[in-house]
Order: C-alpha cells, then sequence, then structure tokens
C-alpha cells in the first residue's frame, strides 16, 4: 500500500509540473523542452538554502521559485522573437547549461548533485513518511491547478491562445503579445520552480540525474497525452505515465522485472507520442473539453462542417442593414470633400533594396466615409496598410490619426489609438470559437490583465460577461450568431470573413483598414457583405478597402485613390478614374501596338 | 596567468584533438543541417539512427558472426533504411495531415521515435556497454602530438564524405535538385522536381554520415544506449551555427570550429565547464539571433521563409 | 547551326483529330476552404496563344496552378494532348510537356545561371540534347550566357524574368503557362519577352496560356482570350474583337 501512496505523491508532483508546461506549451504555444530544468533551480536552491544555511523547508522552497522565475523571465526575453524550432533549440541549450552548471559547482554537490536534503518540515511536522506528503503535495497541486485554469480560461488565457495561433493577428487587435510572452514564461517556470522544491524535499535528493533533460521529455509527454490547452487531460497524464511502470510490474499477462517494466513504459510512451501526432496532433482530449459537459450529453457543435452547406446565407437583421441609398458618384465625392479629416497620411515613403513600396504618398480618409484603394498589381497596396498600421516602419513620412502621429508605434499600440486592419488572408484563430475570436477583438479588458484576474477578480468576471454579450452583438450584426460556439477551423472562408469582420468591428475603433473585403466569397451573398461594410460607414465609422474587383468599389467607394508603383497617381470617383486614357494604359498597358 | 598554461605542446595537442572531434561534430552536422534545410524537419531521432547504426554493426559482427568490414557497412545501410523508413512512413503522413502544425507535431513524434528507440535498445541489447572490435588500435605521435590510428582515419573518412558529398552538391543534377528543393521548393515543384524522392534521397543522405560517425566512435570507445544523444545536439549546435543554407565544406568547418573551441577553452576552465562553454556559446549565439534583423536569419535559413517566422 | 532538335517537341498529334493541345472542363478547384475557381473550361490549341485575363484574386493563378497539377481539381477534368490528365501528379505532367513560370520567385535565385537552366532540363538525360537547348536559350537571350556563372537573384528583374522563360523552354515544352510575365518590368523589356513567345508559338507550334492584366501588351500576340471575375468565366474573344473594344475598365 506504501508503495502506491509513493506514487501517488508523485503523481501530484507531476501534475504541478505538467499542468504549467501545458499554460506554456498548450495555451501559449510556447514550445520548451526546459521545464525541469526551471524544476533542477527550484530544487537546487532549496537544498542548497537548507543544507548549507539552515532555512526552513517552505520559506526554502518558495524562494526557489522565486529563482526560478527570474531565469524564466531572461530567457522569456530571446524567446520573444525567435520562432519555433529556435525557441526548442533555445530551451534545450538553457537545459544544458542549466544543468552543467549545477554539476561544475562542488557546493551544489558536483556531478553527485545534492543529496542528503533533510526531512522537509512544516510548521514543525516531519513529513517523515510517503503518506505524511499527501496533504501537503495535494494542496500545491490544486492550488496550481485552480491558478493555470483561471488564467487559461480567462480573456489573458484568450490572448495567449490568440499569440499561440497568429502572433500578428493578436498584435492587429491591439494586445501588447510580447508582455503576455514574458509573463507566461515568468508564471509557469516559478510554478515549475515551486515542483522542483516539492519534488528534491520529497526524494530528498537534487540532482542531474533527477532533473535531466529525460525529465523535460516526460513533463512534455504528459501534456501532449493529456492534450493541448486541457488542464484535466495533463492531470490525467500524469496518473497515466507515473502509473504505468508499477502497472506494468504488477500485471499477471508477462512476467516483467523492475526494469524491464521501466523501460516498456517508456517504449509505449514514445510510441503513443508518436501514434498520437499521427491520429490526434491535438492530443487526447480536445482543447475546451470538460468533463462535466461531456457527461452532462452536451456535444460540441458542427465540427466537420467543410464547406458552406448550400445555399447557406449570412442570417443578418435586416433592420440592422437599413442604409439610406448611397447618392450618385458626384454626391458621395462631395459629402466625403465635406467629411472632417480622421487619418491624415503625408509623404509616405518605403523601400525595400532596390523595390520601392511607396514613395511620397498622401493620403487622407474622411470620418464617416468609405474610401477605396485600387490599382495594379505590384502597386503596393496591401504594404501601405502594412504601413499605416505599424507592421512595417516606413523610410520617411507621417500619420496622423486625430492628431496623433503614429509612425514609430507599435502594430498594438496603432490599433488602441484606434485604426485597425483586417487581413487578406483573413486570420481568424482556428482554435478558438468564433464567439471567442470577437472576443479577441474588445479592448481594455479587465481579465486579460493577469494581476486583475487574481486581486479584482469579480470585476474581472463581471467584465468577461459584458465582453461575451458585446461580442455577441457583433457576431449577430454579421450574421454569424448561430455559429459562435463552433471552432474557426471548421468554417468556411466566407464565413470565416464575416467573424473577421465582427472581430474588427468589436475594436470599436475609429478607422477600419479591410483588406479585399469581398474577395474569395460565394457570388449568392457577396451583396450581403458589401450591405454590411456600408452599415458600418453609416454607423459613423470611418473604412478604407482596398479592392482589386472594380464593381465592388463603385458599388462601396466614396472616394477612390489609384496607386501606381508606390504612388497615388489620381483621385476621384470611379467614373472619372475610368475615363482616364492615362490610367487605362497604367492598367493594362499599352492598348494600341499593331 | 592566462599565457602560463600555453605551451606549444599543450596547444598543438589540443589542436589535434579538436580537429579529431571536430570532424564527428562537423559530418554530423552536415548531415543534419542537410536534412533540416531541404525539409525542415526538426529530425530530434537523428540521435537514435546514430546508436542503432552503432548497435546493427555489432550484432551483425558479433552476433550473426560477419567480419568487421561488412558488418560496418551493412550495419550502416541498415540504419540508413531506418532514417528513410522515418521520413516515408512517420514524417512525411504527419505533415500531409498535420498542416499548419506540422512542424510542431513532427517534432513530438521526433522526440516519441527517440524515446522509443532508446528504450528498445536497452531491452534488447542491454544497458552495459557493449565492444566493437576491428582493427588493432595503434598510437601514433606527430612530433608533440599524440592520437591514435582511428582517430587519423576517422578525420580522413570525415573528410572524403564531406567532399564527396559536397562534389554531388555542386556537378551533379541530384545535387542540384536538392539546391533547388532547398532554395525555393515551389518553383522546384512547379519544373517537376519530386519533394518526396528528394526527401527521402536527403534522409538517407544524413543518415548515412550520422552512420559513418557512430562507427568510429564505437570502434575507438565503446557502444551505450544513451551514446547518441551528446553527439546530436552537437549537431544541433554546428547545424545552427553554420546555418542550413552553407555548403556541406562551411558546414563541416564549423564543427571543427567548435570542437576547437571546447578544447581551448580547457586551457582556461576545468573540464567540466569546456562542454557547457559550448553549449554557453549557442545560448550566446541564439540571443542575438534574436535581436538581430530578419533579413539575417532568412538569408542563413531559408526553410524559414517557407512559414511564419 | 543544325536545328536537329527544336526548343519546342513538336506536338505529336495522337489519334490526329483533336486540335486541342489542352480542354479544361467543368473546373472547380480552391484552397481547402477556399474555393477560388467555380465552373471554369477552356481549351488551347496547338501553336496557339490564348490569354486568361482579369482582376487580381479573380481565380487566374489558381486556374493554372489546378492545370499543371499543383492544386487538386475538386471538380471538373483537364486534357492534355488527349489524354486526361486530372488526376495525374504535377511531376508527371511536367514530364509531358507541360511548364509554367509562376508571378513570384520564378529562378531559383541563390543558384547560377547555368545551373537554374540545367534544372529545367532536369527530364532530359541526353547531354548532347541538353548542350544543343542550353545553346538554342543562350542564342534567344544572350544576356543569360555573359552572366552564366552569376547567381540569379543579382541580376535585374528583366534578367531573371528572361532567366526564367529560358528554364520553361530548357525542358522543351508543348504547353508553356506563364503568369503574369510582365510584372515589374519595363515595356521595353516585355516587348521583348512577348515577342520571343509570339515568335516560339508561330514557329514552334507551342502553345501558349497567358495570365496578365496589361492587356495591352498581351494584344499583340494572342488569339484569343478568357476573362475571369470572382472566380468565374464571364468572357471569351477572339483577339480581333478584344481590340475592338474602346475599353477594358469592363473586364475588370
Amino acid at each position: 500500500m506504501e508503495i502506491w501512496i509513493n506514487y501517488l505523491d508523485q503523481v501530484l508532483i507531476f501534475v504541478v509540473f505538467a499542468v504549467s508546461l501545458n499554460l506554456l506549451l498548450g495555451y501559449a504555444g510556447q514550445v520548451s523542452v526546459a521545464h525541469a530544468a526551471f524544476g533542477a533551480i527550484g530544487g537546487y536552491a532549496m537544498g542548497y538554502l537548507v543544507i548549507e544555511h539552515g532555512w526552513n523547508y517552505i520559506p526554502a522552497v518558495l524562494l526557489g521559485a522565486l529563482a526560478a522565475m527570474i531565469v524564466g523571465t531572461v530567457v522569456a526575453l530571446p524567446a520573444l522573437r525567435l520562432s519555433v524550432e529556435f525557441l526548442i533549440l533555445l530551451t534545450l541549450a538553457v537545459s544544458l547549461v542549466t544543468i552543467g552548471i549545477f554539476t561544475t559547482f562542488p557546493v551544489l554537490g558536483g556531478t553527485y548533485g545534492l543529496i542528503g536534503i533533510p526531512q522537509a518540515q512544516i510548521f514543525g511536522y516531519e513529513l517523515a513518511e510517503p503518506r505524511d506528503w499527501i496533504l501537503p503535495l495535494l494542496i500545491a497541486a490544486v492550488i496550481i491547478y485552480l491558478l493555470c485554469r483561471r488564467m487559461g480560461e480567462s480573456a489573458y488565457g484568450r490572448v495567449l491562445k490568440g499569440l499561440r495561433e497568429d502572433p500578428d493577428a493578436t498584435r492587429s487587435l491591439g494586445k501588447n503579445v510580447f508582455a503576455y510572452k514574458v509573463s507566461v514564461f515568468a508564471v509557469t517556470s516559478a510554478m515549475a520552480g515551486l515542483a522542483g522544491g516539492l519534488y528534491s524535499g520529497y526524494l530528498q535528493l537534487a540532482t542531474p540525474g533527477v532533473y535531466s533533460f529525460d525529465t523535460s521529455l516526460k513533463i512534455f509527454a504528459i501534456v501532449i497525452f493529456g492534450g493541448i490547452a486541457n488542464l484535466m487531460g495533463s492531470v490525467l497524464g500524469a496518473f497515466v505515465v507515473v502509473l504505468t511502470e508499477p502497472i506494468l510490474e504488477r500485471q499477471p499477462f508477462i512476467d516483467l522485472d523492475a526494469r524491464d517494466a521501466s523501460l516498456i513504459q517508456l517504449v509505449i510512451y514514445g510510441l503513443l507520442l508518436v501514434v498520437l501526432m499521427m491520429l490526434r496532433p491535438q492530443g487526447l482530449l480536445p482543447e475546451g473539453f470538460s468533463i462535466w459537459r461531456w457527461l452532462k450529453g452536451e456535444r460540441r457543435a458542427g465540427t466537420r462542417v467543410e464547406m458552406e452547406a448550400e445555399g447557406w446565407v449570412p442570417d443578418i437583421d435586416p433592420a440592422s442593414l437599413v442604409v439610406t441609398p448611397g447618392g450618385s458618384e458626384e454626391a458621395r465625392e462631395r459629402e466625403w470633400h465635406e467629411a472632417p479629416v480622421v487619418l491624415e497620411v503625408r509623404g509616405l515613403s518605403k523601400r525595400f533594396g532596390g523595390i520601392v513600396a511607396a514613395q511620397e504618398l498622401d493620403m487622407d480618409l474622411h470620418r464617416g466615409t468609405i474610401t477605396a484603394l485600387v490599382g495594379p498589381n505590384g502597386a503596393g497596396k496591401t504594404t501601405v496598410f502594412n504601413l499605416l498600421t505599424g507592421f512595417i516602419r516606413p523610410d520617411a513620412g507621417s500619420v496622423r490619426l486625430n492628431g496623433t502621429e503614429l509612425v514609430g508605434k507599435s502594430p498594438e499600440q496603432v490599433a488602441r489609438l484606434g485604426l485597425v486592419r483586417s487581413f487578406q488572408d483573413v486570420r481568424i484563430v482556428p482554435r478558438l470559437s468564433c464567439l471567442q475570436n470577437v472576443m479577441l477583438g474588445v479592448q481594455d479588458q479587465t481579465g486579460e490583465h493577469m494581476g486583475k484576474l487574481f486581486y479584482a477578480p469579480r470585476k474581472s468576471d463581471a467584465d468577461e460577461r459584458r465582453t461575451r454579450e458585446r461580442a455577441m452583438e457583433w457576431l449577430q450584426f454579421v450574421g454569424m450568431a448561430e455559429f459562435a460556439d463552433v471552432p474557426g477551423a471548421a468554417l468556411s472562408f466566407g464565413q470565416s470573413k464575416l467573424v473577421a469582420l465582427a472581430r474588427v468591428l468589436a475594436t470599436e475603433a475609429d478607422v477600419l483598414l479591410l483588406d479585399e473585403p469581398a474577395s474569395g466569397i460565394d457570388t449568392k451573398w457577396v451583396d450581403t457583405m458589401l450591405d454590411l461594410v456600408e452599415a458600418v460607414k453609416h454607423q459613423g465609422r470611418t473604412v478604407c478597402i482596398v479592392e482589386h474587383n472594380l464593381h465592388v468599389v463603385g458599388r462601396l467607394a466614396d472616394h477612390t485613390y489609384f496607386m501606381e508603383l508606390g504612388m497615388i497617381t489620381a483621385q476621384g470617383t470611379i467614373a472619372e478614374l475610368t475615363s482616364s486614357e492615362r490610367l487605362a494604359e497604367a492598367y493594362f498597358g499599352t492598348s494600341t501596338r499593331a | 596567468m592566462i599565457f602560463g598554461a600555453l605551451d606549444i605542446e599543450t596547444v598543438s595537442q589540443l589542436t589535434a584533438n579538436g580537429i579529431i572531434n571536430g570532424a564527428a561534430y562537423g559530418l554530423l552536422g552536415v548531415g543534419f543541417a542537410l536534412i533540416l534545410g531541404v525539409t525542415g524537419r526538426f529530425h530530434f531521432a537523428y540521435s537514435i539512427t546514430y546508436t542503432l547504426a552503432a548497435y546493427f554493426m555489432f550484432t551483425l559482427w558479433d552476433r550473426v558472426g560477419l567480419p568487421i568490414w561488412p558488418a560496418v557497412l551493412l550495419g550502416i545501410l541498415a540504419a540508413t533504411v531506418l532514417g528513410v523508413s522515418m521520413e516515408q512512413y512517420v514524417y512525411r503522413p504527419l505533415a500531409v495531415r498535420a498542416g499548419a502544425t506540422a512542424l510542431l507535431a513532427i517534432f513530438v513524434a521526433s522526440l516519441g521515435l527517440t524515446i522509443a528507440g532508446s528504450n528498445l535498445v536497452q531491452l534488447f541489447w542491454g544497458s552495459e556497454n557493449q565492444i566493437l572490435e576491428g582493427p588493432q588500435q595503434e598510437v601514433i605521435n606527430w612530433g608533440d602530438v599524440a592520437f591514435i590510428n582511428f582517430d587519423l582515419w576517422s578525420v580522413i573518412s570525415a573528410v572524403v564524405l564531406v567532399l564527396i558529398l559536397a562534389a554531388l552538391m555542386r556537378y551533379t543534377d541530384l545535387g542540384r535538385q536538392i539546391k533547388a528543393t532547398r532554395v525555393n521548393p515551389e518553383l522546384a515543384e512547379i519544373i517537376g522536381i519530386s519533394s518526396h524522392r528528394i526527401y527521402l534521397i536527403v534522409f538517407a543522405i544524413g543518415t548515412f554520415l550520422a552512420g559513418s560517425a557512430a562507427f568510429w566512435y564505437s570502434l575507438k570507445f565503446s557502444i551505450d544506449p544513451a551514446m547518441g544523444l551528446r553527439p546530436v545536439i552537437f549537431a544541433f549546435v554546428v547545424a545552427f551555427l553554420a546555418g542550413t543554407a552553407s555548403s556541406p565544406i562551411r558546414v563541416f568547418l564549423t564543427g571543427v570550429a567548435v570542437a576547437l573551441l571546447e578544447q581551448y577553452t580547457s586551457i582556461w576552465l576545468s573540464v567540466r565547464w569546456t562542454q557547457t562553454a559550448v553549449f554557453v556559446v549557442l545560448l550566446v549565439y541564439l540571443v542575438v539571433l534574436a535581436f538581430e534583423p530578419r533579413r539575417v536569419i532568412l538569408s542563413m535559413f531559408p526553410q524559414l521563409a517557407r512559414e511564419k517566422v | 547551326m543544325e536545328h536537329v532538335d527544336s526548343l519546342v517537341t513538336r506536338a505529336t498529334s495522337g489519334n490526329g483529330e483533336s486540335p486541342d493541345m489542352l480542354v479544361v472542363d467543368g473546373l472547380f478547384t480552391g484552397y481547402g476552404r477556399k474555393q477560388v475557381v467555380f465552373d471554369v473550361s477552356l481549351r488551347v490549341g496547338r501553336g496557339e496563344i490564348v490569354a486568361l485575363l482579369g482582376h487580381n484574386g479573380s481565380g487566374k493563378s489558381t486556374t493554372i496552378r489546378s492545370i499543371l497539377g499543383l492544386l487538386p481539381a475538386q471538380r471538373g477534368t483537364i486534357h492534355y494532348q488527349d489524354r486526361n490528365v486530372t488526376s495525374l501528379s504535377s511531376s508527371h505532367r511536367v514530364k509531358d510537356g507541360m511548364a509554367m513560370i509562376p508571378s513570384e520567385r520564378f529562378v531559383f535565385a541563390d543558384l547560377t545561371v547555368l545551373d537554374n537552366l540545367l534544372l529545367g532540363a532536369g527530364k532530359e538525360n541526353d547531354d548532347d540534347v541538353r548542350r544543343q537547348r542550353l545553346e538554342q536559350v543562350y542564342e534567344l537571350f544572350p544576356v543569360l550566357r555573359e552572366r552564366s556563372s552569376q547567381r540569379a537573384g543579382t541580376m535585374s528583374g528583366g534578367q531573371q524574368r528572361m532567366l526564367s522563360l529560358g528554364l520553361a523552354l530548357m525542358s522543351a515544352p508543348t504547353l508553356l503557362m506563364l503568369d503574369e510575365p510582365s510584372l515589374g518590368l519595363a515595356p521595353i523589356v516585355v516587348e521583348q519577352i512577348f515577342d520571343t513567345v509570339g515568335r516560339l508559338a508561330r514557329e514552334e507550334n507551342l502553345s501558349v496560356l497567358l495570365l496578365e492584366q496589361n492587356v495591352g501588351q498581351a494584344m499583340r500576340i494572342l488569339d484569343r482570350a478568357y476573362v475571369m471575375r470572382s472566380g468565374r468565366l464571364i468572357l471569351e474573344e477572339t483577339a480581333e474583337q478584344m481590340r475592338a473594344r474602346d475599353s477594358y475598365w469592363d473586364l475588370f
């Protein structure tokens, strides 16, 4: 019986490791193989303080966690700009260097490590037997689980998922993904440090073997098995992985000694990792899976939608689309000129090596109007959007939004100031539901702030409810309300464009840059999409569209800029532009050469 | 203080050691860089193909009774088949299925293969070290420098293999096709190059190089289940430092440089630190890379241009 | 110099009757969830230059990628030289004589000009034939001979375009598909390239499917034109009919 209690204690420790790694890997998408190394920092620090300086157990563990957090924060800084392969390599290097450093210092036990850590004492009570540890470990595991769950399933967690899937799109909605990356590294490495302090206290050892690369892989495997972003799955995974070995040893079918059992266990979960990737790359339990909901019989809304059902059209309330019919082109042009200028672009220039993307570009966007940007291929239209929103820094020029200079600001700052964009390739977060996607667009959510999640919980929860309501309104506006719980990945291209529009509207930004709003949409309801864009304008927003389909431009635009090789060479109504011979030549090339 | 420890004999010996180790690091780096550069797959299981090459040769020689050289050759070939099978039966189906998350899925699968493989090795062959006996070991002295005959042959064979690969890449159709696939995979497909075939070939070459390195290691030292991990980490380091767009010769020389660094740091640091020193260099490199302009990264690692960096 | 082999394999007519090199019927294709091409049918005859016109995003590139086999056809058929190639791989179709030049990244920038050209001749094993083709490409574009050991990416845009055409011609194709060859090029260079293409079609019976936005230049060499908008074909006209138009704006 004692043996099983021993294993239970180990399960609880690995729950802390796995649940914290899941927050880092599963929610935030940061592939780290250094988790055990952070545990090592915690374990070694605790052991050193207890042995050399006679500290009490709990303070030593806490300091170990703090040390791990500091190192984790430092590691996060280069990690900010590295892609997945490099991040794996970075965390691998950190892992090896950490263990390397520990084995070098004699005061840390050299190659043998710290052995003979005295038995832990909590409030005077000695934890002599494995069963003494159950309660403290259970408390720790539950606390860490609840912390991770609170963070993961909140607005903060939503941004983490956005960061995981598409950092640029997430930045374009005003979220400072770098800050999130650093905070999640810091928190999870602190938790790993805590787990290390507990582990070394339990084993009374802190050695390179305990925190080897193999241990990191074991933790990694638990998270992958249990499911990305599925904390309960990590708990189950910890049980499975820790208990496989003793169960294998004791099963009645094949005679296995302890060593063989341990090896076979590892072979099994190595192979299972491979099989799992082939069959279900997202892990055994899908994201967002909850045991309670499964037991209650709720099934997930249609996840196997391949394309739109025949004849599907967005379910829009006609009342929200009632617009006064647009006047003549000349009338709209006049209104455009009369409306105040919201975005003023002057002298915008950018070169990429020999290629001129923008050259002394001057543009104005007027409040409550739709301005279009057209031009032949290679004219640089999408680059202009990138320049305006801070994704690319211009070589020269100024962009003023309601008087505030935007050049030099990051994309998330630009978004928060009121200029947001949509993407040509849409970029909604595939593993978030439509509603969650739209919620990601809402600004200033209390729950996005990790601290406020904990010291202002009621406000965070109330804010989350409000965010959900507002997001739902926008989803209804674009006619996708019935798809609220459907994951983004299950939508057709056109449907995802509607959700992206809702998301951009949810930011309540003054100025919206829409990149090809009508392309790729089924001809059956493309007019509805155009109606939506017009309705947006009538709500008082300022819209700028890039389009290649001149019929769409003719229908929507109050004023059109014609762009060629990085410069605005003409502007006016579509009729004016298309009647120009010179423009025809620029667009179509020389027309008469026999 | 520093220069007190420096005398010409020590430096020469360290240089020799560096070249000997560097030949192995370089060879492994070339193989790994080729695979990573052309296919974009983070083939962590490279380590287990290294280990299994050694175990296959050992089994053929010790259990089956083949003479040493055929056993070695067949052992390396068997490992090569294994490496190619990983691409064919695991990585490729996974890449097709997993789409956008393919990179992580392949890494995890590779990890799984490594874990499973190294433990299977222990199950079948035991955890003790095995000895491969080939030709007689002899010490060679060139002036102040001492090494053994295996060292000399391993360096020569490594250089020869790398030169052959470099020539292949430069002068043959296959080499051009491999470079084309690495540099512009979409265009390669458009002109009818089968990326499928190229990937298999590249895995074969890479694994063959690993097997060769494993042989020389086994001869000089011994064969144990964990032998693959450390060399392959050095392979990663070398491949990333040299950049996967580099020619085989440049990657190889980077390997030698890394080994020399490891050796020279022992002048100032105790032996315990030298290994860590290499990883510290890697760490510093990655940190610098993180703050370098993207252009530089993309020029060194063109496969990243295919994905979001 | 004796023209033993021309740069274009003269198309042997299978059972002799059909004058069409390429027949696409009812093609539906796209990228995963994004349906891009709806019910496109077109044909290209032997030695014909056919243009596929339309605004950016109208589905032109997607159509020819599907013809080449880079994208599976979700519905519809593709017949090439009277054979149904709809389910064949792209490398198979390339071996049969299809060639394409994409609109971007159309050369191997890090490789030399010579390497690029040799890659184009990939399927040809006979060294003599390869050398002859290389000679012919150099004759067409002498600048490539001068810069044969230069890295392709360091040449000007126009020279790279010529290289891409040379690359395609090294495989002695029977059907050449060009995706916006005039993009970013000076008019004089565009003229030169189009002239070359026109000549190859006339003299060597090369079939050409040309995607262009630059209608003006294309007009000089094309025989027929299709127009696409939002993934569908909206128009088919002969060159004369196109020239008779006073404006092209309605096409876009």
